[in-house]
């Protein structure tokens, strides 16, 4: 809000520079976002949080500025009218909705004379940036202004009956509102109206049928209290929002509607206009009473951190409008409270803790560290093997990266990837508008933006969340949220150096694959296992058919994938490299990890002997083929065994390769002889032979 | 007898030149085996003894072995002097431009995000906070209703969000967590929380409708704004430097009561960094905790704000766009 100091000094007398006042001010609570100057002088921004709605107006901030300074506040006290008197003949009004208006003021004037108000009411309007627009509406937004309270000036003598009646529109009811727009009404909606029809939306906008002209000689000043929650839902449902609505959403003082109606027939007559019609008429029902509330003194001190003696906690909240008497709470020194009307804030004794301590001063808060009971510090168990698993993936190479969760619906999918999509509801660009439900085309879009930035060779890997769509129940979405791990590889891992001539080996599946054979080791996890799946399905479609595998842990298949990127994939994205990818959600690792760490075996004293072989097979005969008929040979002097070299081409024939395994044989309690490792070959050999077809070179 | 001492002094100076002239170790080697291997020189002057005179033998047989021990020390000599020349010389032809590039290895680092998150939970950590996980895709109620926002109110409307159901959106703020925290547990705890945030905002430089936020808050007996204070404090200078200040300035969160934001003085400014306060009693009362024997605090802080403020980041977008130019810098 824009708060001309010229017109604040008016309520509050104060010496200090603007830039003095605009700290006070955010060290007391109203946040100042800038000072301006202008016609009038220094114009103070203040920014109000939502809860403050009192000090949308001058005589609330100068209330603020009094309590921070110590010094009086001198807000307008217009002549009191009474509900007496002529006006109660010549209009009426009838509150059918009394639990959307609590309450409603209306004063008439006669005979007035429409023209410009007076200039230094102007230059207020506008130092406070409100177009000045004739001597009547300008008192009504001047008194907004003032005072928060929002009034609404129509013309007498375009009101039906002369009369006002505050109802519920009627289900598409209509009324053309003041900026020349025809809106549609509904039943939840209030409306002023005359004795016929809707002449304003309560709280938010008048009507035009009604509006103040320059052929306007009688008038009637309406002055209301609105309930809160129904202004902003109608204001949000017709779109429409004025300041009128934004004060009344931020509730206004229902005991200052008719001082502020006053004031406005005391201005309107200072400016050589006619006195208003004697009397007002204002239907109140409900009156509320304040409500009290006991501040102890002990309770504060325990809750600030700091002492506040009761005599000037005291003192504060007078400043700001309560009136405070003592009270023996047991023994406990309190005060007794009485809220004023306009802070709808106050509710509890904590709230009145935090008036004494703001206007008291938290820099007056020293610095403790709380004592008790000592607590576990930690992260959790998600969070530390989520830290592990970064660190073992930075480890090998690959960059952290960081995607976003709303995404547009990946231009590469084909077919039923997008039923699993979350989509948000209220959401209309389509950059952000749904929830990813894997890792994958998050990380292809980094590749490909980085690529088109000239970067080539990368290895990336992020965590993050995704979601799933389980499905559709009653008609809602049943979204799912896990955590994804996944990562990518495209390019040589490294820049060739000036020893390879500048060329670097390019990845492959074998690349990335190592990558979570590395992971899965420092994560302590056996058994891992690589294999072809079976179909492609939904999930696999963005692989390569024969370069995907599925990876299994501690045994079991997990929802793991580890491939090529389809070519039809990487050729949409302009990917020049093949980019290998995998993703697995942290679930299944989580359920994969052993039970317990790492056990100790003693280590064999005995020397281990190592030999090679190297079998002949048909080009169909997989590593996996191999590597299981080992197994299946079932020699228990095997310690381990590797592939060395894998080689095709002449002499070997074509259609068939020759595949080189290193074996080291050992045993746990004697030095193995020639003989044992000998018949362990030929074991191996046959069991080859049997299972593959293997040959053996001469 | 002179004739054989002549043939002896005659093999000694031959041999010493020999041995004197030999060009590497390998000559050397063969020299010592020409003179004192098994069929050498020396060996040859051995076997004529049984051919001398008795009395002959014993004062021959001496000084054979004399000249030996001397032919042996010269070679020994000449073999250091020969291994250190061929050293040098070795080293001298291994020399290596030193100054070229080392063998490429792949580097990676961890996100930025995730560095400053790590630095926080190990401050965090160290002062007693267990860190617990809570779902980005939030129920209204955790992000709202139980935080003491009431119906409908304008302080909503500052954080536009996003709905996946009538029921759940992503989360707001990682704030939500507190009531999912006290309808489990009971006081004294120290809780804190990472996490991703969404709010709909336009998007510039700082301002994004994704962002990362920490949520810290403990309840226990007699929790004070001191106590916050301290906290702050406290975990300021571990993350800013010892002479890091704070400061409260009163501000409004449906959730706190007394709620400040709070700013630190960091290289002669002001800047502010979240929200905090004392957790609003009507929160504490509806998960059955006594408000007039527990109390608690809870502060909020930006990751992004953070490492902007650390590292001097000027633009929020940068850390969700991850140009590999960005991220290698940290």
């Amino acid at each position: 809000m824009r708060v001309p100091l010229e017109w604040l000094k008016e309520y509050v007398k104060i010496e200090a520079t603007p830039e003095e006042i605009a700290t006070k001010l955010t060290m007391g609570g109203l946040e100042v976002e800038g000072i301006e100057e202008s016609d009038l002088g220094p114009v103070i921004d203040v920014y109000i949080t939502p809860n403050r709605g009192d000090c949308l107006s001058m005589v609330g901030v100068a209330r603020e500025v009094a309590a921070l300074y110590g010094v009086p506040l001198h807000a307008p006290a217009p002549p009191p009218s009474s509900t007496e008197g002529p006006v109660s003949e010549q209009t009426s009004v009838t509150l059918d909705a009394p639990d959307l208006c609590p309450r409603y003021a209306a004063r008439l004037v006669r005979g007035v004379k429409i023209g410009p108000s007076p200039a230094w009411m102007q230059a207020r309007l506008e130092a406070a940036g409100q177009r000045a627009i004739n001597n009547v509406v300008d008192v009504t937004n001047y008194v907004m202004l003032e005072m928060g309270q929002p009034l609404h000036a129509f013309d007498l003598d375009l009101l039906h009956e002369g009369r006002i009646v505050v109802r519920r529109a009627l289900d598409g009811e209509t009324i053309l509102t003041l900026d020349g727009e025809q809106r549609v009404l509904g039943p939840n909606m209030l409306v002023i109206a005359d004795g016929r029809r809707p002449v304003a939306i309560a709280g938010i906008m008048g009507g035009g049928d009604s509006e103040v002209s320059d052929a306007t000689t009688n008038l009637l000043f309406e002055s209301a209290h609105f309930n809160a929650l129904s202004i902003r839902r109608t204001a949000r449902a017709l779109n429409l929002r004025t300041e009128a609505s934004y004060r009344f959403e931020r509730v206004v003082d229902p005991e200052g509607v008719r001082r502020a109606v006053d004031r406005a027939c005391e201005l309107l007559a200072a400016m050589g206009q006619p006195q208003a019609v004697e009397g007002a008429v204002d239907v109140y029902p409900e009156p509320q009473s304040p409500r009290a509330l006991t501040l102890r003194i002990r309770r504060a001190a325990e809750l600030l951190g700091m002492e506040i003696p009761s005599h000037m906690a005291a003192d504060s909240l007078r400043a700001l409008g309560f009136e405070v008497g003592t009270q023996s709470h047991g023994i406990e020194d309190a005060l007794r409270v009485h809220v004023p009307s306009y802070r709808f804030d106050i509710n509890i004794e904590e709230d009145l803790i935090e008036e004494v301590g703001r206007i008291h001063g938290y820099e007056n808060i020293p610095e403790t560290l709380p004592f008790g009971s000592t607590t576990q510090g930690g992260d959790s168990v998600q969070g530390r093997l989520i830290t592990r698993m970064k660190r073992l993936l930075v480890e090998c190479g690959l960059q952290e990266v960081i995607t976003h969760s709303l995404t547009a619906a990946p231009t590469f999918d084909i077919g039923e990837e997008e039923r699993y999509r979350v989509p948000v509801r209220n959401v209309l660009s389509t950059e952000v508008s749904g929830l990813r439900s894997s890792l994958v085309p998050t990380l292809l879009d980094v590749a490909q933006n980085n690529v088109r930035r000239g970067q080539h060779g990368l290895a990336l890997f992020e965590i993050g969340r995704v979601w799933r769509n389980a499905g559709v129940e009653d008609g809602k979405l049943n979204p799912v949220e896990f955590v994804s791990v996944a990562g990518l590889v495209a390019g040589p891992l490294v820049e060739g150096g000036w020893q390879q001539g500048g060329k670097a080996p390019v990845a492959d599946y074998y690349l990335l694959r190592g990558v979570l054979e590395k992971l899965f080791v420092g994560l302590e996890i056996d058994n891992v296992a690589f294999q072809r799946p079976e179909n492609m399905s939904d999930q696999l479609q963005r692989f390569h058919p024969g370069r995907t595998s599925e990876i299994l842990l501690a045994g079991h298949p997990t929802d793991g994938v580890l491939g090529e990127i389809h070519p039809r994939v990487a050729t949409k994205l302009g990917l020049k490299e093949r980019a290998y990818m995998f993703e697995i959600s942290l679930a299944q690792v989580r359920r994969a990890l052993p039970a317990e760490g790492p056990g100790y075996h003693v280590l064999s004293p005995f020397p281990g002997v190592s030999r090679d072989i190297a079998p002949r097979v048909l080009e169909s005969v997989e590593f996996g083929m191999i590597a299981e008929a080992i197994r299946g040979a079932n020699v228990d002097i095997l310690e381990e065994f590797r592939i060395t070299d894998l080689f095709r081409g002449a002499p070997i024939p074509e259609g068939t390769k020759s595949i080189t395994v290193a074996f080291t044989f050992r045993a746990s309690d004697h030095t193995l002889a020639e003989g044992e490792v000998t018949v362990a070959l030929a074991n191996i050999r046959s069991a080859l032979e049997a299972r593959c077809g293997a040959t053996f070179a001469a | 007898m002179t004739d054989s001492e002549d043939s002896i002094q005659q093999l000694v100076l031959e041999a010493r030149e020999a041995v004197q002239i030999a060009p590497s170790t390998t000559d050397l080697t063969a020299i010592e085996t020409r003179y004192l291997g098994k069929k050498g020189s020396i060996n040859e002057l051995r076997r004529a003894i049984g051919s001398l005179p008795t009395e002959d033998r014993k004062t021959f047989g001496a000084r054979i072995n004399e000249v030996a021990d001397t032919l042996a020390g010269l070679i020994d000599d000449r073999r250091n002097a020969l291994q250190q020349e061929e050293l040098h010389t070795r080293l001298a032809s291994e020399t290596i431009d030193v100054t070229l590039p080392g063998r490429p290895l792949p580097t990676a680092r961890l996100h930025p995000l995730t560095q400053t998150s790590d630095r926080i939970k190990e401050v965090l950590t160290g002062m007693g906070f267990e860190f617990v996980d809570g779902p980005e895709l939030e129920e209204y109620r955790y992000n709202f209703a139980a935080l003491n926002y009431p119906e409908d109110h304008p302080a909503m409307d500052e954080q536009n969000s996003f709905f996946v159901t009538d029921e759940k959106l992503l989360r707001t703020q990682t704030t939500a967590l507190q009531g999912r925290i006290m309808s489990e547990r009971r006081p004294p705890f120290r809780i804190a929380t990472i996490g991703r945030c969404f709010r709909y905002e336009a998007v510039d430089a700082t301002h994004h409708h994704t962002f990362h936020q920490v949520d810290v808050f403990m309840v226990d007996e007699k929790i004070s704004m001191s106590d916050l204070k301290g906290t702050l404090g406290t975990f300021a200078r571990a993350m800013f430097g010892p002479e890091t200040l704070v400061r409260f300035r009163p501000d409004f969160f449906p959730f706190v009561e007394p709620g400040v934001d709070y700013a630190i003085h960091w290289k002669n400014r002001w800047l502010e960094l979240g929200g905090a306060g004392l957790i609003h009693p009507n929160i504490l009362q509806a998960y059955g905790i006594n408000t007039q024997k527990y109390s608690g605090f809870a502060f909020g802080l930006g990751v992004e704000r953070t490492h902007m403020i650390q590292t001097g980041v000027n633009d929020l977008r940068l850390y969700l766009e991850n140009d590999l130019r960005f991220l290698k810098q940290f």
